[in-house]
């Protein structure tokens, strides 16, 4: 059909240079920029590599609903439609809007729940894993406070953690409300005055990463930078002995 | 037609143009019309763009190369603080409220708003709460907490200068204006449409718009609420947000985005409107799936208010309701699918004619859309905590305003851009200009996502070179620049119009809405006659309408008596109920938002009695305004032969004004509830509350001062009542009864309050006590000093059997003490005892 | 009752959908700060229990709702203003039937508390 022509010119038209487009940016980004110090989509923990799959999953299929819009819309402005009657009107009317209107976000809703829910659940400290190691953090104008407090251990915008287990940051703020962010581990938890809450931070390989507060704190806001050890868990008793010593 | 002003019965619009016109030269400023003041709000509202644009730049600026420091931390802070105040309070908001106030009565065939001098008082509480934040900047003391001001950031304690008062002051100031808004623009769309003309058959554009003003009217509120709050704690330190005294910072954040979420509705349901009626005119067909369109504006009105906790994700709310808001925040995108495939059926269905508006309805489709599907991955929690606080979001929020507001709006401008001046626009100038801001625009923002996911947070006035940033912070840099050049090619363009466009004759798009058939530009009186309509499309169905409208053909043409009129109809059929009486210039409203700006001015530099005797002087003004009213001679005196079929609404018993209380009443009552959310908020989760073992206020004063209050509301009623059914024997008297009650009432309440020793600076409990006490007077007091005016004008001949409308008004507002009253004694005196008592 | 015709059917089934919302927030909240039932359980708890009956009530309510619109719209003899409410009205309930049981499906997922 003659329509069909058309729509597949356009949609060819549409995509041709644009994947080529998308395709570069993916190189790019793969070549140089995912790999930044506090990328999430280089990710080094398990909370943060199930959001980075969700991340491209999600990239994928709206970008797809994305360019099928505009699609549409081109062929709507340029086509020609002849003589529709009301009637014809209506049916494609109601097509359209339950298709597009009702299905569409439906079916989407649906399937992104569906992936999210037990990704969130992961995320969770649950106290089930309650002999995981316990970190208190809090947040000053401007540096984090860090405790170990079963070790007796106190540092200042520096984590030390095990590689390959949970641990849990509890967090808890003195003055104002900041956020404890280590892109490249897990998702970001905010600090309240007056509130405790506890993110699960997990390393799946030594190495250092690199924090910093996500939430507006104030003069020095963009100076609020920490780092994340994570040891071999030898390595960490060891380090946890000889810290616990000097302190 | 070759003349756009071209008159038949020239003497009989000179008549009109009388009555109708604004004052000459600087006597101006008392107009009340709505034409006059639309446009005035969308002048000032294009102004204050400008400003926040240039604070924009600045930003960008300072991030297009790391490590820079042409802002400092401190200048940083103040510019996208106030760049975010600034474009969403002082110019999205109010730039579509100005757009409403112009196209609404011309839309539903009306001559003005039904309360002239509210546009008035607003348009002028939003200039000078404008001017007074935009003031901050130039004495180097601009709030610098963010636009949403998150305590304990902008407390007293780490927010020590004048910053955050001239925030919550100035936003509380210019609010007025979108309350004053969002009231008369719902009463005028359901009560002064033209006779004929049900709901059914409104122009898409007034069920958004309606959807609009109801949202501003729940909506608001809480930010009032909060910001009183907070400016109590900063000011008389009232602790409501202080953990250590009991109260808790979240209820700011539950306070602010139960407004805030809302608000990015208030402003994309204008926007869509915009659009929605846009595309039928250019496919030259009607839009397609009328019905679904009013569904999506029903729908989205409500959801939007279930969806304030996602900008809450990340401060340690169970997850199982962040699950809520999750999926309600999806589900909003459905009545958005909604509207995106009605147009596209539309276009999709018609033979669609290539213009500038429809190519920024075009930028519009392309940017929000993308816009929207981000956000349906913000509504992911998992992934909203990865990107919370990024500039992704950033991205995503101006995918969102800029393509669901700025783009559909210029297109709005470019259209009716015949209306305001009567000229077309050039199309070169214009598309090149449209190039630029899409360009520029996709620029900045399309990278800004991957900046975000690289992990660069919101907010931060640098950054450090070598983290993945530094080429697409300089893109984005560029881009802002591109943008820039092309708003000022579209400004340029519009303003060259003014000059060199072609005359562009009455109805130029061939539109089907009423707006076309004024002239263009219009006459202050919008219409010579006002026909009856019983059709979505009228300049479609009866295209005849735009000559015998100018001559005079249809209804309300006498204007032999001075006044100025509309017809009130009925709210859901359309029939035709009464005359509306409307009010010419006035002083009044300026004087007392000039007054009210005196108030805020002494409350940021702490002089009290000034501030005190502001408020007197608003007082007087407002109380004088409403003295102007019914039968007075200034408004529309007792004459020999008045007109009974259809009679003027200030001889009957329902009409506008009562309307207009109910509508503020409710908001009025959003206000109330929200402080009691923040009651029960802090008892249940402020973590150091503490309710007093024994509570201080007397309970039996209280009891007793509620029912000689309930005997006063009683006696109301039944005045009112026998008024409307014409007894008026003992009315005056009774209103004399009425005060005294009420004068009784108030002095033990007060009494009451004295000698509770409330220490509302050291414990969150009593400084929520002491507010709802405050509350509790105003209203008593307020109803009761109405009720002392209202006997008097029963004296002087201006309320009696014939003129029952002004004591039906006032009706409602006792209703409400009462109701407001009997509530907080049982929920902030009793509750907390018989709490204790059980547990 | 209020007739399938009316105006009012309009926001009708929102209003409900609202004072459901409130409850299910609050009732979660106050349900966590008086007796938070632990986190073990899962989301087999009389919390979750709770707000799943509500909203299964809810939800069938606003179905109901929405049937009867709809029922009223077909009426030969309604008049075309009615119809409109009533049709209208009939998706209204309908969506909010929907919203209800979309936004309680974590009820059946997540335990309350944590």
């Amino acid at each position: 059909m003659f329509a069909h022509r058309r729509l597949w010119s356009a949609v060819a038209w549409l995509t041709r240079p644009r994947v080529a487009v998308l395709a570069g940016l993916a190189h790019v980004c793969l070549l140089t920029g995912c790999a930044g110090e506090y990328s999430t989509l280089d990710p080094a923990g398990p909370s943060a590599l199930a959001v980075s799959w969700l991340w491209w999953g999600m990239l994928l299929a709206f970008g797809l609903v994305w360019f099928a819009v505009i699609g549409l819309w081109l062929l709507a402005v340029r086509r020609d439609p002849g003589d529709v009657s009301d009637a014809q009107a209506q049916r494609l009317q109601n097509r359209w809007i339950i298709g597009g209107g009702l299905v569409l976000p439906g079916v989407s809703i649906a399937v992104l729940l569906a992936f999210g829910i037990p990704v969130g659940h992961g995320m969770l400290p649950l106290s089930a894993d309650e002999d995981v190691l316990r970190i208190e953090v809090t947040g000053y104008q401007w540096y984090w406070q860090v405790e170990y407090p079963d070790a007796g251990v106190s540092l200042e915008d520096e984590l030390h953690i095990p590689a390959g287990e949970p641990v849990h940051i509890h967090l808890r703020s003195n003055d104002v409300i900041r956020s404890f962010w280590v892109p490249r581990l897990a998702g970001k938890l905010d600090a309240i005055p007056g509130h405790e809450n506890v993110l699960k931070l997990q390393a799946d390989q030594a190495g250092v990463y690199r924090g910093l507060c996500a939430e507006f704190c104030g003069l020095l806001h963009a100076d609020m930078g920490f780092t994340v050890e994570a040891h071999e868990r030898e390595d960490f008793e060891q380090w946890l002995s000889d810290a616990a010593r000097d302190d | 037609m070759t003349d756009s002003q071209g008159h038949d019965g020239g003497a009989q619009h000179r008549r009109l143009d009388a009555v109708w016109a604004n004052w000459p030269g600087w006597r101006t400023l008392a107009a009340v019309n709505h034409t006059s003041i639309g446009l005035r709000f969308m002048l000032t509202g294009v102004f204050f763009f400008l400003v926040g644009g240039v604070l924009a730049m600045l930003a960008r600026t300072q991030l297009a190369l790391p490590a820079q420091d042409i802002l400092s931390a401190d200048v940083y802070n103040q510019v996208f603080t106030m760049h975010g105040t600034v474009m969403m309070f002082l110019f999205a908001i109010p730039v579509l409220e100005g757009l409403a106030l112009y196209m609404i009565p011309k839309m539903i065939g009306a001559r003005d708003l039904v309360f002239p001098r509210i546009s008035s008082l607003g348009y002028y509480c939003y200039l000078f709460g404008g001017l007074i934040i935009l003031s901050s900047l130039f004495v180097g003391q601009a709030p610098d907490s963010g636009w949403f001001m998150y305590t304990p950031l902008s407390s007293a304690e780490h927010a020590p200068g004048m910053g955050s008062d001239f925030w919550l002051l100035g936003i509380t100031f210019v609010e007025i204006s979108a309350m004053a808004a969002g009231i008369e623009l719902t009463v005028s769309i359901l009560r002064s449409r033209a006779p004929g003309m049900t709901l059914r058959h409104m122009p898409i554009f007034c069920w958004y718009i309606l959807a609009m003003a109801l949202m501003i009217v729940f909506g608001f509120p809480p930010l009032i609420l909060a910001s009183v709050l907070l400016e109590l704690e900063r000011a008389a330190g009232m602790p409501f947000f202080e953990v250590a005294a009991g109260g808790d910072p979240i209820l700011w954040q539950h306070l602010f985005w139960l407004f805030g979420h809302p608000e990015v509705y208030i402003i994309f349901l204008p926007a869509a409107a915009v659009v929605s009626t846009l595309i039928p005119v250019f496919a030259q067909r009607p839009i397609v799936g009328y019905r679904w369109l009013v569904l999506a504006i029903i729908v989205t009105g409500f959801i939007s208010f279930g969806l304030w906790v996602h900008h809450m994700f990340t401060i340690g709310i169970p997850k199982l309701a962040q699950a809520f808001f999750s999926v309600a925040s999806m589900l909003v995108a459905v009545p958005t699918a909604i509207q995106l495939f009605a147009w596209l059926a539309t276009l999709w269905t018609g033979r669609v004619i290539r213009s500038l508006p429809m190519l920024w309805i075009f930028g519009f489709l392309v940017i929000f859309v993308c816009g929207g599907l981000t956000g349906v991955m913000l509504a992911l929690v998992p992934f909203n905590w990865q990107v919370h606080d990024t500039h992704f979001v950033v991205a995503h929020l101006h995918y969102v305003v800029v393509g669901g507001m700025l783009f559909p709006l210029i297109a709005g401008f470019y259209y009716w851009l015949p209306h305001f001046s009567g000229r077309m626009s050039t199309p070169v100038l214009g598309a090149l200009g449209f190039w630029l801001t899409f360009i520029g625009f996709n620029a900045t923002f399309l990278l800004m996502h991957l900046t975000g996911l690289l992990g660069m947070p919101r907010r931060v006035y640098t950054y450090e070179a070598g983290l993945g940033w530094d080429w697409l912070n300089l893109l984005s840099s560029v881009g802002g620049f591109v943008m820039a050049a092309g708003i000022a090619l579209v400004l340029l363009d519009i303003a060259l119009h003014f000059r060199f466009g072609r005359p562009a004759g009455r109805n130029p798009w061939n539109a089907d809405t009423l707006e076309w058939a004024t002239n263009t530009p219009p006459a202050p009186y919008n219409f010579a006659s006002l026909p009856a309509l019983d059709t979505r499309h009228p300049l479609w169905r009866q295209p005849e309408l735009l000559q015998s409208i100018p001559a005079g053909e249809h209804g309300l043409t006498d204007i032999r008596h001075g006044r100025r009129e509309t017809y009130g109809t009925e709210a859901v059929s359309g029939r035709l109920r009464e005359v509306i009486h409307l009010p010419g210039n006035s002083w009044l409203p300026l004087l007392g938002a000039l007054m009210l700006a005196v108030v805020c001015v002494s409350l940021l530099v702490r002089i009290y009695p000034m501030a005190l005797l502001g408020v007197v002087g608003a007082a007087v003004f407002l109380l004088r305004w409403g003295w102007e009213n019914g039968a007075h001679p200034r408004a529309a005196p007792l004459t020999a032969n008045e007109p009974d079929n259809p009679p003027l609404h200030s001889r009957t018993c329902d009409g506008p004004g009562l309307w207009g209380m109910w509508v503020t009443l409710m908001a009025n009552g959003t206000l109330y509830l929200s402080l009691l959310f923040g009651w029960f908020y802090l008892w249940t989760a402020a973590p150091q509350w503490t309710t007093p073992e024994t509570l201080s206020v007397d309970r039996v004063a209280m009891v007793a001062a509620g029912l000689v209050l309930t005997g006063a509301v009683v006696a109301y009623g039944r005045l009112v009542r026998a008024l409307c059914k014409g007894r008026a024997t003992f009315l005056a008297g009774g209103l004399l009864l009425v005060t005294t009650l009420g004068c009784l009432h108030l002095a033990v309440v007060l009494w009451a309050l004295l000698g509770a020793g409330l220490t509302p600076t050291e414990h969150a409990h009593d400084a929520m006590l002491l507010v709802m006490f405050l509350y509790l007077l105003f209203h008593a007091g307020l109803a009761t000093v109405l009720s002392l005016l209202q006997a008097l004008r029963v004296r002087l001949g201006y309320v009696g059997v014939r003129l029952p409308y002004e004591p039906v008004v006032l009706r409602p507002l006792w209703l409400y003490t009462l109701a407001v009253y009997w509530l907080s004694v049982a929920l902030f005196l009793f509750l907390p005892a018989a709490w204790g008592a059980g547990g | 009752m209020l007739q399938a015709t009316h105006p009012f059917q309009l926001v009708a089934g929102l209003l409900v959908w609202a004072i459901w919302f409130v409850v299910l927030y609050a009732g979660l909240s106050v349900g966590c700060a008086v007796a938070p039932p632990a986190a073990e359980q899962g989301d087999l708890n009389w919390l979750n229990g709770g707000l799943g009956a509500i909203s299964l009530a809810t939800t069938l309510l606003l179905v109901l709702a929405a049937w009867r619109c709809w029922q009223a719209a077909a009426v030969p003899s309604v008049d075309r203003q009615g119809a409109f409410f009533a049709r209208l009205g009939a998706a209204i309930h309908g969506v909010s039937a929907l919203a209800t049981a979309a936004i309680a499906i974590p009820v059946v997922a997540y335990p309350p508390c944590v």
